[in-house]
């Protein structure tokens, strides 16, 4: 049989202990799973979507309650937008905790984290476009953000926000953003980074002389898992927009108060949480920045992993990064936990 | 990977489509409403269609529901749809009055036309409470006269011909006298805004609904009976029973400066009136208040005021005269005449052009009260429809005094032993 053009994104046969899940978590793929559904539930959400201060919560109502299946195509874009940053996160340990950035995937790795930061984007532009009572908090506290900036801060904020306040020209920016120039920014990057990875030798394995276990799998068992993944993926995410229907509130009113309740999207929660220490440029900008600078050059600072610990978990050469990475996961991790306590 | 595996991961997909399909099934068929009034669509009649129209003047098709309620008229989820509704269950109080049962087409009109009911509400006694909290405030030395200075909420009436314009808010923290401070925290449960008090025998709404409204089964059940029992009504056939809900449901103790509500459920209206000493003639209790008591004398003239007594004007002489003085009356030439507004409102008495009724000294028409060509007059009672006969004074053997005209005085003779 010749191979399709499915077949031919896949290479014909990779190692076998490399394709285990339990390496893998699937967490690479998923998150392309999860993008494309992500771009056909959005194309659908906009032949109902208006971006205007005026209509967008009650556009989002039409289509949520009164469309057939509406609910149904924007819960699951909610729930996909959720699982990608879950499994991006996911990924980007896996490819720390196993070294599999070693070179010659460092730039692969950039390729990843920009790819995170625009998953985490993308979510939080869509999050605003909802434009309701429960976002009105994220969007001032967000967009008040880059103001503290020193020196270019007011100019950043007038680029984002469109003026001196959130308004329409802010919506509409946080639109064009979401469905074109962050999109169209993540699809080439999703493509390079796809390219790259079959350009850098595939997954991240020993040379073949050191490999302890020379079985390699077929494409086609490859395609089989990642069907099989994708459908229980597509399984959960489908039950999950049956009974957990995504966040909607009451459109913003300039009468309305913010209320008690109101609290950052569950992946910034962790900056709320570090904006009560103080200063908003220092916990709110320079920190989150300077984690994320941390990450990006765990490939450039820390002791390389040798060749031969490529492809398992825990790598004895890259311990440093390791625990890098692990104090910054648990870190984040308390500062989310500490943030939804201290709101319930 | 096995086949099977496979196998059951599709199933497991399609069971989670089917139950999809099944669960978007189960939803309620929206109900779509456009009233002509907003010309935007709602869809709150999909879980309240089975709910009565809450009066003959305000349809639902001409009204719907969220000009008056607010909330958010597409959405199918009960607390979104809810979160936006104006206070609460009830529009009509007075934090939200204005957006709710105002605009110069509905109830916050012109004083010409009668239809400035949200600015005479608020600036009336009843929801100012600015008589009470003048009275505690001088009697502790506090002011140096009864004269009203502070209300339920701060006011300004500039148009106000009382000699009082402005109120400021009564704030009891912010007094230095203990026992003001106490009358603050306990006495504060009389007035319009006040929610009605836990474990009271009465229930009632706040703001317009306070009187507006009427609980199902007034006045026989307890708090928790009468929120379940609550009905979706507007109607100026107000029962005493509603009245009572203020005006019969404890009284203060003066030693402890604390509210005392009645515990029982009143039974016998005579009887059962919160004070003993209190003496009634018979239509004080055979009537409903709002036979006698004119809307002006309930719910204000537009000016704000210190006192009841400043306010109330309707006396005994006003239906049944002096010994030398028949009650005024008016004969009904204009077919836009208001008392043929309030009769098509509340159609307890049929009456035509050309019928002569009974007016107070202002203007104000008693139209349930017709003079008959017998030269007697029949009361059609508003809150139960039911005809009374009654006789002027003049021509009889009253030994009335015109210049006492309080109903005390009547009282001396006519008032029923209790």
């Amino acid at each position: 049989m010749r191979p399709s053009f499915f077949h031919h994104l896949h290479p014909p046969t990779i190692p076998a202990k490399q394709a285990r899940f339990r390496y893998t978590l699937a967490a690479g793929g998923l998150a392309v799973f999860l993008m494309l559904i992500l771009l056909v539930t959005g194309i659908l959400e906009m032949f109902y979507y208006i971006p205007t201060p005026a209509e967008a919560g009650t556009s989002i109502q039409t289509l949520t309650f009164l469309v057939p299946y509406g609910g149904l195509v924007r819960n699951l874009h909610f729930w996909s937008a959720q699982f990608l940053v879950i499994v991006s996160i996911v990924h980007l340990f896996r490819v720390i905790l196993t070294g599999a950035y070693a070179p010659p995937r460092r730039f692969n790795y950039l390729l990843g984290m920009g790819l995170l930061v625009l998953a985490i984007l993308l979510d939080f532009t869509g999050y605003v476009l909802r434009w309701d009572e429960g976002i009105r908090w994220a969007l001032v506290t967000g967009t008040n953000l880059v103001k503290s900036i020193p020196l270019i801060g007011n100019v950043l904020y007038t680029i984002m926000v469109g003026g001196t306040q959130p308004g329409p020209a802010t919506l509409i920016r946080f639109y064009g953003w979401h469905i074109f120039g962050l999109t169209l920014t993540a699809g080439i990057l999703v493509a390079w980074h796809i390219f790259r990875v079959r350009r850098d030798g595939g997954i991240a394995v020993p040379p073949p002389p050191l490999r302890e276990d020379q079985t390699r799998i077929t494409r086609s068992e490859l395609i089989s898992r990642e069907i099989f993944a994708m459908l229980l993926v597509s399984t959960s995410l489908i039950l999950l927009s049956a009974f957990a229907p995504a966040p909607l509130a009451a459109p913003i009113t300039a009468s309305a108060q913010f209320s008690e309740s109101t609290r950052a999207p569950w992946f910034f929660l962790w900056v709320q949480q570090l904006l009560k220490m103080g200063s908003p440029f220092f916990w709110g900008v320079i920190i989150p920045l300077a984690v994320l600078i941390l990450l990006s050059l765990i490939p450039y600072i820390f002791p390389k992993p040798i060749k031969h610990e490529l492809g398992r978990w825990f790598p004895k050469s890259n311990r440093i990064a390791q625990a890098v990475a692990l104090v910054i996961f648990l870190s984040i991790l308390t500062l989310t936990l500490l943030a939804l306590l201290t709101a319930a | 990977m096995r086949r099977y595996f496979l196998l059951v991961a599709s199933f497991s997909l399609l069971l989670g489509l089917l139950i999809t399909a099944w669960q978007e099934n189960r939803q309620p068929k929206a109900i779509s409403l456009t009233p002509t009034l907003t010309g935007q669509v709602e869809y709150c009649l999909t879980c309240h269609a089975d709910l009565a129209e809450i009066s003959t003047s305000h349809p639902v098709n001409t009204f719907g529901c969220v000009l008056c309620h607010g909330g958010e008229r597409l959405s199918l989820d009960a607390n979104l749809a809810h979160s936006t509704m104006r206070g609460g269950k009830n529009p009509s109080d007075f934090s939200v009055v204005q957006a709710s049962c105002g605009g110069d087409n509905c109830h916050s009109g012109t004083a010409g036309n009668f239809r400035n009911h949200i600015q005479r509400a608020t600036t009336s006694i009843q929801a100012t409470y600015a008589g009470a909290i003048a009275n505690i405030r001088y009697t502790f030395g506090v002011q140096p006269d009864l004269k009203a200075r502070m209300g339920i909420f701060d006011i300004r009436e500039p148009q106000s011909t009382s000699g009082i314009t402005e109120l400021a808010v009564f704030n009891p923290t912010q007094e230095t006298n203990l026992f003001i401070q106490a009358f603050g925290q306990n006495c504060l449960t009389c007035h319009l805004s006040a929610p009605p008090l836990p474990k009271s025998a009465y229930f009632r709404f706040t703001g317009c609904a306070a009187c507006h409204t009427p609980t199902q089964s007034p006045g026989r059940m307890d708090t928790e009976q009468l929120q379940s029992n609550q009905i979706h009504k507007l109607t100026i056939s107000i029962s005493y029973t509603q009245c009572d809900t203020c005006h019969n449901r404890g009284n203060y103790n003066l030693r402890t400066l604390t509210f005392e509500p009645r515990q029982d459920l009143p039974a016998d209206r005579l009887h059962d009136y919160y004070q003993p000493i209190g003496q009634f003639t018979s239509c004080e209790w055979i009537l409903d208040c709002i036979d006698c008591h004119t809307r002006t004398e309930a719910m204000g003239d537009g000016n704000l005021y210190s006192v009841k007594k400043d306010i109330q004007y309707i006396q005994c002489k006003t239906c049944h005269g002096t010994l030398t003085d028949l009650p005024l009356t008016i004969t009904l030439a204009d077919p836009n005449d208001l008392a043929f507004r309030f009769a098509l409102l509340n159609p307890v008495i049929d009456i035509i052009l050309g019928d002569t009724l009974l007016v107070t000294e202002k203007d104000e028409p008693f139209w349930n009260i017709r003079v008959l060509p017998d030269g007697t007059y029949e009361l059609f009672g508003k809150a139960d429809g039911q005809r009374h006969v009654f006789r002027t004074v003049k021509g009889s053997a009253c030994l009335q005094d015109p210049a006492r005209q309080d109903s005390g005085s009547c009282h001396e003779c006519h008032s029923v032993e209790r």
